[in-house]
């Protein structure tokens, strides 16, 4: 699914040396690292938001950038421009093919799919609340289900634990296993928190002082990867 | 009253204009561009007066100029919203190259230029009318072909931008709308007036509604109505429709935080 080959990341200055990684699909992935080793650089060069410096990288046997369709990214710091009355329908609604030119009508499959997906991640409880009004966790369980409404075959997910309470954090993991589960999407996951998430992992990615470690194998124990971060 | 060609012909200019000021006031709101729209609005009566020291005609000054300060703006993209000193240099700029114009023209007649800050309703001709109609169905074509990517990048952009939406393509074919909108209204409603229906409406439907579909809607209908009540208003009191207009909408404006808070009253002394 994903295959980098001698790839260097970075914006002007290179991130790390020259590494040889294969993501197959259906599988699940914790990213770690420290701040700045380029962790999130990763998650945009594989959207082709960012060049790679060097080397090659394609993502469903294309360049970065071609297939986004397939893809859905939760970024960190995003900009959400609701207003006041506006719910999290509005948001979910209005990503579904919003890449598409011409007019649609709406379709009682789109409002049906939304209601399946806002149940998956649980979030059918405040689905017509104001979204401004919603908590850190809530929100990030509407993103969840707006990352899933072009049924994406990959999702990247960008420190989603972050600003989460332990109960909140152990739903949306719960959320991520069913979906992983249920419609065989390929996970990657940037996070701090990996002790609360490792269990569900098929693997590391460990970005340490410029080297890029595959820690899928057993050379690489699990264990020994996330303590200590 | 009604049955004046000049009072037929200012419903019929009024009600096309508010609605495409009421569709496009929406988008305005959503993207936080209303300073941006305020000095679109100022620039056609710089683009009007060059026309007119050049013996042009006031319109083709006015696009001009408009559609270029449109592009720069629609490049800057999302940082426009956070560039409201920039804008307001260029604006002063302009405004100032708009007085040194007037300044040069003084000898002519500037009563023509001057009508493109305030507008007059009153003497639309039908040539013009249907001028307004052609411009008004291009800018409606192309805003319903844009239209869901526009929602997309104004509502959550980083995530649109992951999914391949254009928001420097978009961002310029908006303020280009935008600019055409400001350009041709002016016409008849004028410079000051086209900022308000193309800032309140939307920001009226905005209180009330909570799709993209109902706050259109709202931003719409009220923008006709200010219209249609103005007009009468000014007919039947003798008062300048533009006040007329611009009163109607920021009452209506302060409807909802006014109901808002009598109702917290009324509830404490309850």
């Amino acid at each position: 699914m994903i295959k980098c080959k001698q790839l260097i990341l970075g914006y002007q200055k290179p991130l790390n040396k020259p590494f040889d990684i294969e993501i197959m699909a259906n599988e699940w992935l914790g990213i770690i690292g420290e701040n700045g080793s380029g962790k999130s650089t990763f998650l945009k060069t594989i959207l082709g938001i960012l060049p790679p410096l060097n080397g090659t990288i394609t993502v469903f046997g294309k360049k970065p950038g071609k297939l986004n369709k397939l893809i859905s990214y939760i970024p960190q710091e995003r900009e959400i421009n609701l207003t006041d009355l506006m719910s999290g329908l509005t948001l979910i609604k209005s990503s579904y093919r919003g890449w598409q030119y011409g007019i649609s009508l709406t379709n009682s499959k789109l409002h049906d799919h939304t209601l399946e997906l806002l149940e998956l991640v649980g979030a059918t409880e405040y689905m017509h609340q104001s979204f401004n009004t919603l908590s850190g966790g809530q929100k990030k369980r509407i993103y969840l289900a707006q990352a899933l409404i072009n049924r994406p075959k990959l999702l990247l997910l960008d420190e989603p634990l972050a600003d989460l309470d332990p109960k909140a954090k152990q739903h949306f993991i719960q959320a991520l296993q069913e979906i992983h589960e249920k419609h065989s999407l390929s996970l990657l996951i940037i996070s701090h928190d990996m002790h609360e998430i490792a269990t569900h992992l098929d693997g590391f990615v460990h970005f340490k002082d410029g080297v890029v470690h595959d820690c899928r194998d057993l050379a690489c124990s699990k264990e020994d990867t996330y303590v200590g971060i | 009253m009604w049955a004046y060609s000049f009072m037929q012909h200012a419903l019929l200019s009024g009600l096309i204009i508010a609605t495409i000021c009421g569709i496009i006031s929406v988008f305005v709101v959503l993207r936080r561009v209303a300073f941006a729209t305020h000095a679109l609005g100022h620039m056609s009566l710089t683009g009007a007066a060059g026309s007119a020291l050049l013996g042009s005609s006031m319109i083709t000054g006015q696009l001009t100029l408009n559609l270029i300060c449109a592009v720069i703006m629609g490049l800057m993209g999302n940082k426009i919203k956070k560039n409201d000193l920039a804008v307001g240099v260029v604006l002063t700029f302009v405004l100032g190259l708009g007085a040194y114009f007037l300044f040069l023209f003084q000898n002519n007649y500037a009563g023509g230029v001057m009508s493109i800050l305030f507008g007059n309703i009153l003497a639309v001709s039908l040539a013009q009318i249907y001028l307004l109609l052609a411009l008004s169905m291009i800018i409606l074509i192309i805003l319903l072909i844009i239209a869901r990517p526009l929602l997309f990048a104004s509502i959550d952009p980083i995530v649109a931008s992951s999914k391949n939406v254009h928001l420097r393509f978009l961002s310029v074919v908006f303020f280009m709308l935008l600019a055409l909108t400001v350009s041709m209204a002016c016409q008849i409603v004028g410079a000051l007036l086209v900022f308000v229906m193309l800032i309140i409406p939307g920001a009226i439907g905005i209180q009330w509604g909570n799709t993209i579909f109902k706050i259109t809607a709202i931003s719409v209908i009220v923008a006709n109505f200010s219209v249609v009540l103005a007009l009468i208003i000014a007919y039947y009191f003798n008062l300048p429709v533009s006040f007329c207009i611009t009163s109607i909408l920021s009452f209506a404006y302060i409807i909802r935080p006014l109901s808002s808070k009598l109702q917290k009253f009324f509830i404490s002394i309850s």
